[in-house]
This record gives C-alpha cells, structure tokens and sequence, in this order.
C-alpha cells in the first residue's frame, strides 16, 4: 500500500494576537512561529500505521517555500520512507490550484500511489477544500472527516466519517481514493529533536512547482478584514484578586454557586 | 435562466435548518432560487424558494460526492448551469462541494459568513476566525458552502409556492458505498444537563493542567467539558466535547478558558444563557459572542478562584 500524505507548515496563531497590514493587503505573521498543521500530523501518524500492517511506503509531500522541508522532516522521522518538497513562493489560496498542481506533479513525475491522504483543513485558510477538489479533478473516489479506517484491503478500505452530533457513518471505498483524515482520528507519537536530526540525514527532493501546470486561479483573495464585531463582553479589570471576586460575583447572581 | 441551486441536506430524514444559511444567501444573491432535495417526507422549505427539484434517491446515495456530481450534471442538463450552487458547511456539504469544484472546473469558496452584495465579494474564516478574506469568484460560476447561522435571516417567504419538478435518480456509483451509522457510546456524563459548565481548550497547554480544572470544576460545584483540540489530545473523553461534532449545549453559565472560539465550538455554546470567557489573547473571537471577558493568564486565574472559592 502505497500512501501519499500532504502536509503544510502553518503558522501557529492560537495563541498570537493578528494584526492586518496597510488597507488589508496582509496579515502580519512577522512574529508568529509556524509548525506542522494538526490535521496533518494525524494524516502521517495514521499513514504510518496502515503501512507498518499492510505493508507498502509513506510518501510526505509538502507544498511551500524551502522552510517547509521542516515538515517532511518530521514526516520523516514518524516513519514516512520519502519527502518530496513541491517549491513555491506564492501563497496558493485558491483550492483549485492546489489541486491543479497536485495532479500535475502527480502525473509528470509518476508518482505511484494506492491511497492519498490529506487533512481535512489547514489551520491557515481553513478552506477544508483541497481533498475533495483533487478527487473530483482525479477522478478518484473520495471521502472526508475520516475519524476511524476500520480495514484497508486490497481494493478498498472502510472508513468511518465523522458526522455532527457525535453521529458517524460507515462507507466502503474503492483504492485508488482521496481521503481527508479528521483530527483525534489516533494518538500521534510524539517526535524528538533527536528523531527530526536523524531524519535530516534521509534525503528529501526538491521540485520546482512552476514545471507544473496548475492553472490561473478562479478566486481571487481582495482584501483582509477584521471578523465583523458582534455584541462584545464586558470586560473585567484590574489585579487578579478583583478580577477573580467579580468573577465569583457573577456566578452567584445567576445562580449556579453560593 | 439565471439561477443559485441550493443543495440541501438531509440526514436521517431530517431538513437540517442550516439550509435557511443557503437559503438566505441565495435571496441575496438575488438569483432565481432553485433547491435541490431528496424526495422524502419533510417540510423543505417550500416557500422560501421559486423551484424545488426532488429527486429520486435515498438520502445515503444523495449524501456521497460521485453521486452528486452526477445528480448536479442531470440538473445543468435540464436548467443549464447555475450561476452559484450553495452547499452547507457540514460534513456531507463540505464534501460535495469541493468534489463537484474539481469535477466540473468550478471556483470554490468554503465557510462563508459573509457578503456583500456591491463589491460582490464573499467573507470567509481565516486562522480560527481571528482575520477574514474579502474573496471574489473570478473563474466563472461558483460553488459556495455556506456557515450555519450567517444568513438565515434572509431566508422569505416569496408570495407564490414553488414549482415543484420530480427529478429521475441517478444510478449509484459502486465505489463509494454507505454501509451504516455508528452512533457515540453512551456514557453517565451528559453535559447537556448542566446547569454551570466549566469548558477548557487549546489554551490550558498540557494534559498535566486537567487535574487542576477538575480541582477548579469541583471546587465551583460546575461540570467539566472542553474544545475539540482537547478532546482530540484525549485530556477529556469524547462525551465531554462541545461543538457542532460534539454536544450543543445551553447552560445557565459556561465557563471557557483557553478556549479561542472556533466557529464550531461556537455554534455548540453560544444560546448560553451568560457566557464568561478567559483567554489571553484579547482578540481571541470568543469575546465576541461572551457575556463578559477576562484577559489574562489562564492558570492564574484558576488558582486564584479556587483559592477565594475556599476562602
């Protein structure tokens, strides 16, 4: 069994307060570190264990600037046998270009592959969008919030789909497909420094996305804003002691402690 | 004709109510509204669209992305392409939609939330909702899913009833097949119940901080619940996640610390009657949608409460 996974270096903004530059033509991220995007650190972990049973190789993949090699690094060290890097500049928004390019690289350097794996969403631009959109462009079967893979046979898997409500469905699909791994789908194991330095002495190639067609964009990102302001909370100050009796305040006069 | 088709969603015989979001958009995009659905007994919006097209298929074939490309290809075959076609965005809606963008070569824009209607652009989430980008469809019709909750206000009742049109069902695609829902374990806690709900996310860093919310949580007589990324690390089990792939919950207080406020654990949280968010990043979107807001370190407060709490 033969898996693709894409994985995506992200910045890391849970924590980080975002300011948009100029008249909204970018987000600073100056300051933000980046890190492997969540979803995709489940995708490699899951790959990793389906190949350790059936057999087979994990192949990381990452579309991005040189500093993406970090990624496939880590890939690497959870056990994927290859990282390629697909070298681009430019920040590809649209899910269609990514999808573009992917069956582009695909196609021109004959990648072989039984299954392709990619998160659900990135954290960034959170489109969810690229799986799916490859699938249809492939022509490949496909299903997304994948939260458990239940068998891997010869000619298909089964997976369960995570649904709203804590609700999931069941579906066989047929190999070759695109699957779109959901996050807590396993437990990833956890990657030392010293794990990531081995796996920089395995060698990652490098391929230049622009010797590959991925066609003009059908969206185009015009402006950043910030999110619309709703109602708002009133906030409370001052020294942690006061903040904190307010606090207590509040719960008692609704009610819900004496 | 002109049109925006509303792809509606079904799932176990329910017409789930974030379609009004379509639905609402759809009327603003001014477009003649077509809504397609599987044929089945439930109310379907029949008045706040100018055509319904019912189709002959069970809900499990009608929820798969081969089958909706081949369920949108009959509808552009007897209407023309549509000028926007509206999923959900859920977990069958999400799906269907970027299939069907690479299928027929079509822009796609997810989650949106927002529109507006001079510039002609769309809103969408970016980082956890922290920034939004104004995006516009330049590559021809598009295909759009649309946030629950966003624009169902919109949704009207026009003053004639929808033509209804019967539409054939198309033959399934074999290699992608539904087999049966799983439905989540049953288990003692049901956060659901709770009067006073402690929830912690992302914010709280690390497994080893559980056991002190659960000292804050017995201390303040409240349930302990969390965020997804919690429940994905496995600090708290499953039946204690709130969100839309969780629990939907409406407690007299919830409690949130650590918690930024995806849009997702939003929808699950935001009917609380007195919603109170800590987090230490003062643009951190839940204080957009909480009652009051202290911003601060998370850990500190904790301690200090539990402490006043003994007093």
């Amino acid at each position: 069994m033969n898996i693709l996974v894409f994985t995506k270096r992200v910045a890391a903004t849970q924590e980080e307060e975002l300011r948009i530059t100029g008249e909204g033509q970018a987000v600073d991220l100056s300051k933000v570190p980046f890190k492997v995007n969540d979803w995709d650190n489940y995708c490699v972990e899951e790959a990793v264990r389906i190949v350790d049973k059936a057999g087979g190789s994990v192949t990381a993949i990452s579309i991005g600037d040189a500093e993406s090699d970090e990624v496939l690094r880590r890939a690497i060290a959870m056990g994927a046998k290859d990282g390629f890097l697909v070298e681009t500049g430019e920040v590809l928004h649209d899910p269609f270009v990514r999808g573009e390019l992917i069956r582009g690289f695909i196609d021109k350097e004959k990648v072989p592959f039984d299954i392709i794996f990619t998160g659900v969403q990135a954290e960034d631009d959170q489109f969810g969008a690229v799986g799916g959109v490859l699938g249809g462009i492939m022509g490949l079967p496909y299903a997304s919030m994948v939260i458990g893979i239940d068998a891997v046979e010869k000619d298909h898997v089964v997976v369960r789909r995570e649904l709203e409500g804590g609700l999931q469905e069941k579906v066989k699909v047929a190999i070759p497909c695109v699957l779109s791994i959901q996050s807590g789908i396993n437990e990833p194991r956890y990657v030392s420094i010293m794990g990531i330095r081995k796996a920089s002495k395995v060698e990652r190639k490098v391929f230049k996305a622009s010797e590959y067609e991925k066609g003009a964009p059908k969206i185009e990102l015009t402006k950043w804003v910030y999110p619309p302001k709703k109602g708002g909370a009133t906030m409370l100050d001052g020294e942690l002691a006061e903040v904190c009796g307010q606090l207590l305040g509040i719960l008692k006069e609704k009610g819900v402690y004496q | 004709m002109s049109y925006a088709l509303i792809v509606a969603e079904v799932r176990r015989g329910v017409f789930e109510e974030r379609n009004l979001d379509s639905i609402g958009l759809g009327a603003l995009l001014g477009t003649q509204a077509v809504l397609l659905v599987p044929d089945g007994a439930y109310e379907a919006g029949e008045k706040l669209v100018d055509a319904i097209v019912k189709v002959k298929a069970a809900e499990e074939v009608y929820l798969n992305p081969m089958n909706m490309g081949r369920m949108l290809e009959t509808v552009f075959a007897a209407r023309g392409k549509p000028d926007y076609i509206l999923f959900t965005q859920s977990s069958s809606g999400m799906e269907s939609a970027a299939y069907a963008a690479g299928l027929f070569g079509m822009p796609v824009i997810t989650d949106v939330s927002g529109y507006d209607k001079e510039g002609g652009f769309f809103l969408k989430s970016y980082y956890s909702d922290k920034v939004f980008g104004q995006f516009k469809a330049t590559g021809g019709p598009a295909i759009l899913t649309v946030r629950s909750g966003s624009f169902r206000e919109f949704a009207a009742e026009k003053p004639a009833a929808a033509a209804v049109d019967a539409m054939e069902g198309v033959s399934a695609v074999e290699t992608r097949t539904f087999l049966e829902y799983v439905e989540e374990e049953k288990t003692d806690i049901d956060i659901t119940k709770a009067e006073f709900l402690l929830s912690v996310g992302r914010g709280i860093g690390s497994q080893d901080e559980v056991a002190g919310y659960e000292e804050l949580a017995g201390a303040l007589k409240a349930v302990l619940s969390g965020s997804r990324p919690v429940i994905d690390k496995m600090w708290l089990p499953k039946a204690r996640q709130v969100g839309t792939s969780g629990k939907t919950v409406k407690p007299k207080v919830y409690l949130a610390m650590g918690i930024s406020g995806a849009f997702q654990h939003i929808a699950g949280m935001k009917d609380s009657d007195c919603i109170i968010a800590v987090n230490k990043d003062a643009g951190a979107p839940i204080f957009q949608y909480a009652h009051y807001g202290i911003v601060g370190d998370i850990h500190k407060v904790r301690d200090k409460i539990k402490e006043l709490a003994k007093g």
